[in-house]
Formats: C-alpha cells, structure tokens, sequence
C-alpha cells in the first residue's frame, strides 16, 4: 500500500528572474515499509524533491499524498501541525537542540506532539536504547560524535511514530565507520520496526544498500529500479 | 506542557552564551539603576526644594480674612484667633499652628530704604511652623529680652548695610488705616536657601507688632503644617465647609510650587523612558544576534514541526528572563543606593553655586516614594518586552527551507 503518492510535481525557482526549473514533473509512490535512496547529480533536485515531500517546500504544480492527505491543501498551521505528528526528518547537520541532552531533545518533540511527561520520559529512552545510544543520554549534542548526533536525530525523528522518515544525507558529514554504523542502524529499525525510510545521498556505499534506488536527472526520475537483497540488483518494471 | 518545555528551553537558551547574556543582564541592571536613581535624584531635589519653600515661608495651609490677600490692608484682621487656633490645634491632620499679624511695610536703615513684609510672630508655636530659626547665620533668635527684636534676612543686611544690633525703623499702616512707624534692632541675620525671602521677609515678636497697630492680639495669618503636604488640598476642603475665611493651601499661594510638584512625575516619566528607549535598542541588536545565529537551528525545529508561536514564544522568554533577573537587581541596587546616598546626601556646591538664587539647597538628598519603583521596574519589564518582539518576530518569519539550505 503506498503511503506517499508524488503526482507531477514541478517545482520552480525564481520565477521572476532567470527561473530555475528543480523539479520537471515528477510521479513517485513510495510504499510502506520500503528503504529508499534518491540519487542523482548536484542539482538534479534531490534536496528539493525531500522537501517537497516533506510538507516544508510548496511545489509550483502538482499534488502530494500522504495517505489520502492531500498535503498543500492544507493551511501553514495544518501543515505544521502535519509534520510534527506525521513525518520525520533528518537533516544533515543541525538537527539538535545545542542546550538539551540526547534524552531532552527527543523528550521536546514529544513534548512538542502533547505527550504527558511520563509517557515523554519513557518513550525517549526507549527510543535512545532502539539507537544504541542509552549510555548517552544525558550528554550535549557537543559532547557526542557526529554519528552519535545522527543517531539521536533518527531517534528523535522516529519519536511521533511517523508514516515515514526523510533524510536528506542524512551522512555527509559522517566518517565512513560512522556512515556503515548509521546504515546498519536505519536497515535494522526498517526490517524490525517496518520502518519507511526515504533518504538522499551522494555516497555509493550507502547507496549500495538501498532497497529502492530513485535516480534523478535535471528535475526527473530517470530511473527507479528496487533490490532483492543487498548485493543483487533486479530490473524494475517502473524504470522509465 | 507544552509552554512549559518552551519555558524551559529558552531558559536554557540564555545561557548558552553567558558572556552576552552577562551584558544584557548588565546593561539592564545599570539602565533600570542609573534611571531609577537618577529619577531619585532629581525627585529629592524638586522635593526639597518644594519643602523648603514650604518649610521656611508658605507653610502648608494659610487661614486669612477674605479680602486680606486682595489688600493686604492691616484692618483684614481674623475674629476671634484664639479658638480658632485652639480649634485647628485638636485636627488630627495637623501638626502644628501657628497665628501671625503681617504686615507691609517699608524698612529704612541709615544708608537705605526697601520694602518688606513683617511677620509679627509668636516665636514658641512659629518655631514649630517654619524653620527659619534653623538657618540663623548670625546673633540669635528674637529674644524676649530686647525691646522690639527683629529678624532679617542676609540679603536685606546687605541691601541695608545693617548688621546685628544696627536699628532698623519700619513704617506702615496701623488698623485703622493711620501711618505709623517703629523702631526696631536687629538681633539675628538668618541666610535660607531663598534669597528672595531674605531680602523681603523680617520677623518681629507679634506683641511689638500688635502694639504699634494700636490693637492687642491683632492675627492677620494663621499658619499650619498638616502631616503630609501632599494631601493639603484636601484638608483646604474639608476645612472650607466650617468657615467662611479664606483658606488657602500651598498650592494657592504658590502656584509655581504647585507647577514644579505636578510637573515632577510628568519630568521623571519622560527621563524614564529616554533610558528605557536606549535600553530597548541595546536589547534589539543583542536578541537579533541570538536569532541570526542559531537560523538552522530555528528552522529545524520549524521544520520538523514547533509552529511559530511556539518559536515566537521561545525568543520573547529569552528576553523575558534577561529583563526578569536584570530589573529586580536593578531596582534592589538603586533602592540601596537611594537609601544611602539619600542619608548623607550629594554635595553640588562644587558645580552648582547659582542654585541657592533659585531657593535650592546644594547638598540633594535623593528620595523616591515606592510607586515609582513599581512604574519604573514595569516600564523597564515593558520596554524589554517591546523590544523582544523585533527579534521575535524574525525568528518567526524564518523560510525553515531557506534556514536548513545554508549549511
Ligand atoms: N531557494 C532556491 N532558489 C533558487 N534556486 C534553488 C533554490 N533551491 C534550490 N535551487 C536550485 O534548484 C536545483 C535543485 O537543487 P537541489 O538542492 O534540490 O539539488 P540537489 O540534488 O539536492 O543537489 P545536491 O546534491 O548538491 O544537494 C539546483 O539547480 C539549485 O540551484
Ligand atoms: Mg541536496
């Protein structure tokens, strides 16, 4: 059952000016439970296609589903309200509340959706334990590595028990050790917890391990072919 | 729950940087200390000097016949002063009363002449009304020993060329309208911070006065210090219904007085704000740094779903807290300081000798009533505020896809 439905999305920047065509009419369903990466170019719209999904970036034209929620239609303060109980984000850096440990910047979210404080306090740790962080709890985003971080937002970012997870590389900033341990990490919670994640990245190794793997050209998917298993790679009916 | 995690968040936002939140915390401290005592300083000097005026010549109520202030006329005398006086004494508003003959006159030494009112005085109870026998500068107060003592002031000394124990002759009008004249010596110089009363005002014993006007226990004046002269207005009115004479409180007789007292506030809140509004910028540009450097961070929770009001409500409180710690130690520092100072007093003779022309002490004694240290911390917790909202409202017009780009 897909969860996301992408209908000829066409994003335009500056229109004004010398108008920047990101997106050129984009189709994607993305299914529950799925491990997708979308690759492509510098430029090719990658980073603007996550954000369109995400409710953060209004497109020029077309329409995206989540479940039967037509996402646009939407007012600013719905769609606010949206993310906060629907969707998770992971973004490349800056993803944590300098001043809250790792247990209070998940706690805040939860805080954040209205969750009653008991339910806050267990929920994080949990979570922190689901990332293999519970020893960490009570450190400062500056007191952890940069994987560490990550881990923390994908903890946070999986504290509503959203429909699914966008990360926009997610592990640009990471070492490769660190890349393989957040990978490792983000493929177990999807096979145990049936978690949806939907991510971007430049790097190969990651990219290797994708379930799905959508390839962006100028603003279109030019291919989108889906894997077995980690290392075979099967042609997919729904290339273009 | 929810304002309450915000509440704390921002919390510890401020102190994410305690060198700048040291400096805006300062920077209020010293903005609500120097307003607050300057507003003091400048209340105690406008105090004082209404006191003075009041202490040494205008008294808080005066009691005269009806026309006496159209005239002056030495036969506008009061009926019946002694249970009058007697009367007014039991008030429980009043502190002290005091009934004088006064009259115009002109005084004439060897070298000069010059006009002057005389106050014929009874000195046990006038000393109790007005303070001049605490500025004598030279000889002593009217004694009952000499016959016919006067009281002048330094400025007529000079003007008259007289000295302690010189005559004085005065000529005026007895009650019956007849041109009389007395002679009097001189046994006391006394210098207020007035010098237009020194120079016009003497003081005679009453009975000396009473005798030359050809009438016994002649009182043209009653004079009486209430126990707050803020309220003599009101004791005026509840004093008009008993008596048809005329009563008139400080501010009648002086309205320029009356101008200064109620002009003191407005003076005080203009100064007030001019600080205030120089606070309110120091704490825009400071606010503004704290919101454009942390963009990805605002944008990410943005982002990920804390809608702007909660965002807007996050940077107000981290202003909020910085006024909340700075004000109150503000307004503490300046209420010691005030205390303090108000005790042993600013000396300004050093810089200010033109202030005594004005009737104005040099040393100030700065001095401010609770209300205004109420109005001036919430003006100062308003101000802050005000000057929250600016930055505020940049945190919450951040594009969260525009903030998250700029990596
Ligand atoms: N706010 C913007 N204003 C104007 N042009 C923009 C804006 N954001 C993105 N673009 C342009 O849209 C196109 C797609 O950008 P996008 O960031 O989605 O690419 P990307 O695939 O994520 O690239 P990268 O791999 O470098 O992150 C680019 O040409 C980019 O310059
Ligand atoms: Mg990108």
């Amino acid at each position: 059952m897909s969860i996301i439905k992408v209908r000829d999305i066409k994003k335009v920047y500056n229109k004004d000016q010398v108008p920047v065509h990101a997106l050129n009419g984009v189709d994607l369903d993305i299914n529950e439970g799925e491990f997708t990466a979308i690759v492509g170019p510098s430029g090719s719209g990658k980073t603007t296609l996550l954000n369109v999904i995400g409710g953060l970036d209004e497109p020029t034209e077309g329409k995206v589903y989540i479940h039967d929620t037509d996402m646009f239609s939407l007012k600013e303060r719905e769609l606010i309200d949206f993310r906060l109980h629907h969707i998770g984000f992971v973004f490349q850096a800056y993803n944590l509340i300098p001043v809250l440990t790792a247990k209070e910047n998940i706690a805040f979210i939860l805080q954040m959706q209205g969750r009653p404080q008991k339910e806050c306090n267990q929920r994080s740790m949990e979570l922190l334990k689901m990332v293999g962080l519970e020893d960490k709890i009570d450190k400062r985003p500056s007191e952890l590595s940069g994987g560490q971080q990550q881990r923390v937002a994908v903890a946070r970012a999986l504290s509503s028990k959203p429909d699914f997870v966008l990360a926009d590389e997610p592990t640009a900033n990471l070492d490769s050790a660190s890349t393989a341990n957040l990978l490792d990490m983000m493929l177990r919670l999807n096979e145990e917890e049936n978690i949806t994640f939907i991510f971007s990245t430049h790097d190969q190794r990651v990219v290797d391990r994708a379930r799905r793997i959508v390839t962006l050209v100028d603003g279109r998917v030019d291919s989108d072919e889906e894997r077995i298993s980690n290392n075979e790679q099967v042609p997919n009916s729904r290339k273009n | 729950m929810k304002f309450w995690s915000i509440l704390k968040l921002s919390w510890k936002n401020v102190w994410r940087n305690p060198t700048r939140s040291g400096v805006v915390i300062l920077a209020v401290v010293l903005g609500t200390w120097a307003g607050i005592f300057s507003t003091g300083l400048m209340n105690g000097l406008s105090m004082q000097y209404i006191t003075n005026q009041l202490e040494t010549s205008v008294s808080h109520l005066q009691i005269h016949h009806p026309k006496y202030s159209e005239e002056y006329l030495p036969k506008y005398y009061l009926p019946n002063p002694d249970s009058l006086v007697k009367e007014l004494t039991s008030y429980d508003f009043t502190q002290s009363v005091t009934a004088r003959s006064v009259i115009q006159g002109l005084a004439t030494s060897a070298t000069n002449t010059f006009g002057v009112t005389v106050k014929g005085i009874d000195t046990e109870t006038d000393s109790t009304v007005s303070n001049v026998h605490t500025y004598l500068a030279e000889g002593e107060y009217l004694s009952q020993s000499a016959r016919n003592p006067v009281l002048i002031g330094d400025d007529l000394a000079k003007r008259l060329k007289l000295e302690v124990r010189s005559r004085l002759v005065i000529n005026f009008q007895d009650v019956e309208g007849n041109i009389t004249a007395g002679a009097f010596r001189v046994t006391g110089i006394f210098d207020t911070p007035n010098s237009a009363f020194d120079e016009s005002t003497v003081f005679v014993n009453r009975e000396d006065l009473n005798r030359l006007l050809g009438r016994k226990n002649t009182v043209h004046e009653i004079a009486i210090m209430v126990d707050n002269f803020k309220n003599a207005d009101q004791y005026r009115d509840s004093l008009a219904h008993a008596t048809n004479l005329e009563i008139r409180s400080w501010g009648d007789v002086s309205p320029s007085l009356r101008y200064t007292d109620s002009n003191v506030d407005f003076m005080l809140y203009i100064f007030m704000t001019i600080i205030a509004i120089a606070l309110v910028f120091g704490i825009i540009n400071t606010m503004l740094m704290a919101v454009l450097e942390r963009t990805q961070e605002l944008g990410m929770l943005m982002a990920i779903g804390v809608n702007r009001i909660r965002t807007f409500s996050m940077v107000m409180l981290e202003t909020f807290f910085l006024t909340m710690v700075g004000v109150p130690v503000g307004m503490l520092l300046s209420w010691l300081t005030i205390l303090w100072v108000g005790e042993v007093g600013i000396d300004l003779s050093a810089f200010a000798q033109g202030l005594e022309e004005y009737g104005m002490s040099t040393m100030i004694y700065p001095e401010l009533p609770e209300g205004y240290f109420i109005n001036i911390g919430l003006l100062m917790v308003v101000a802050t505020l005000l000057a929250a909202i600016y930055p505020a409202i940049k945190a919450l017009r951040l594009n969260p896809v525009q903030a998250i780009r700029k990596v």
